[in-house]
């Protein structure tokens, strides 16, 4: 029977053609829906592999990025402290006067803070003392209110209770520089009505206050006008610093004199001491080292023979 | 002092710096003061307002002496209210926290007339607003904060 059909299938082909019509085509049916799932399946697994690869490339990038932005912040404040730093070193100490940069720390802190106030990181152990005065890059910020070992308090020019004698560089018109508080113009006091004052004109210290070298640069004029029956015109003008940006400061000190071991050792090239120096080396040190040297050599000096002594 | 009330009250000094300088002209350790004289324990508060007391003299640009009012002023209101009102009110810390309000327009005036000084009145009637306004909520801040602290809520 088996045999029968086999010669016959082979010979006619019919049940094969039955096969395929049949069974294949079945198959087709089951694989191929099967097959679209498979593939989407697969396609959804490499895609989220694939994302998920993104994903960790993503957070990798990302963690650059904001390692980067870190680095970038870093540099720009360090660009922004040497700029400030190099303002700071390009101030020019007046003559006989040194500087020192000192870090503000804060502004003015606690209930007792009245006065327009900022704190400083150098106090008494860097000589610091009340009155020193301190500039910044634009100009007079202020002096020291107060000082300990290591800290300062600095008070500002813009303070109602900061009094400054000041010039104006171009006109040379004098009068006292007067502040009104924090954001508030600051007051020219005491400039007479025929004075040539214009505004633009920056304001300079004059020293006669004694705390701040002369020709320091402290405000600029902003308005001039004339006020009822005053005897003196109205000067309005704006401090060169801003209040709210300082981070930096420098302090001025007053140099101390040179040493008379020095004085004496630079004219004198010959090995011998001339007589009687022993002596006067003495007298310089009874008078003290902060003694101008013009004082001292204004002062007549023991003639002495030649010879005598000896 | 015990360790946790030591860290308590150095973590309070510590914040309460730092919220000066961000605030000027309002005391952030004032509301601590009161707490510990709420706390009964004189000692305490004797050593905390010795060291509050130098940090805002020291801090400040007024002569010494301004904040010796101002600390015991407030001393004084605190004891004066316990007579009248509950010491833990919310109400009596907002009539305190007004009080210290006016305490500090009132004494910048005087301390600075006294030392010849000027300070510019629009800025510290500011400051006073605010200080009346930060007192309260802050004693109520770490009123709570110190209520929930381990073995620390029996005590006030």
């Amino acid at each position: 029977m088996y045999l029968g059909v086999f010669t016959w299938n082979i010979r006619t082909g019919y049940v094969d053609t039955l096969a395929s019509h049949t069974g294949l085509e079945l198959t087709r049916w089951v694989m191929t829906p099967g097959r679209w799932v498979w593939t989407r399946l697969s396609s959804f697994w490499e895609r989220y592999v694939y994302f998920v690869g993104v994903r960790q490339e993503n957070e990798t990038l990302r963690e650059e990025l904001a390692k980067a932005n870190d680095e970038l912040v870093g540099a720009r404040e360090q660009a922004s402290l040497a700029k400030r730093l190099t303002d700071l070193l390009l101030i020019t100490p007046p003559p006989q006067w040194t500087r020192e940069a000192s870090r503000v720390i804060a502004h003015r802190l606690g209930p007792n803070a009245a006065l327009e106030t900022f704190v400083i990181d150098k106090g008494r152990r860097s000589d610091v003392d009340v009155n020193t005065p301190v500039v910044a890059p634009e100009g007079v910020v202020g002096r020291v209110l107060r000082a300990s070992m290591n800290a300062a308090t600095v008070i500002m020019v813009t303070d109602p209770n900061s009094k400054i004698p000041v010039v104006s560089q171009k006109t040379r018109t004098q009068g006292i520089l007067v502040g009104r508080g924090s954001g508030q113009p600051m007051v020219l006091q005491y400039v007479s009505l025929s004075a040539q004052i214009e505004p633009g004109e920056t304001l300079v210290t004059t020293g006669l206050e004694g705390i701040f070298p002369q020709g320091l640069p402290l405000a600029a004029v902003t308005n001039v006008n004339r006020e009822g029956a005053s005897l003196f015109l109205n000067v309005s003008a704006q401090a060169l610093f801003d209040p709210k940006r300082l981070e930096e400061v420098a302090l001025l000190k007053k140099a101390p004199p040179a040493k008379p071991e020095e004085e004496e050792a630079l004219p004198d090239t010959s090995t011998k001491r001339p007589k009687g120096a022993a002596d006067r080396k003495g007298e310089v040190k009874k008078r003290g080292r902060n003694e101008p040297p013009e004082a001292r050599s204004q002062e007549p000096a023991p003639k002495k023979k030649r010879g005598e002594g000896q | 002092m015990s360790g946790r009330r030591v860290a308590f009250w150095s973590v309070f000094t510590l914040c309460g710096m730092w919220l000066q300088s961000f605030l000027p002209g309002v005391d952030f350790l004032a509301p601590g003061l009161i707490l510990s004289l709420q706390e009964e324990k004189l000692r305490t508060t004797l050593i905390l307002g010795v060291i509050w007391l130098f940090i805002q003299e020291g801090t400040g640009s007024l002569a010494f002496g301004t904040v010796v009012l101002w600390y015991g002023l407030l001393v004084g209101l605190f004891f004066f209210g316990h007579w009248l009102f509950e010491a833990r009110n919310f109400v009596f810390m907002m009539i305190l926290g007004a009080c210290l309000g006016v305490l500090h327009f009132g004494l910048m005036d005087v301390m600075t007339q006294l030392q010849d000084w000027r300070a510019a009145p629009g800025r510290v009637l500011v400051e006073s607003i605010v200080q009346a306004v930060v007192f309260p909520v802050q004693w109520g801040l770490i009123y709570i904060i110190h209520n929930n602290l381990p073995h620390n809520g029996q005590n006030i």
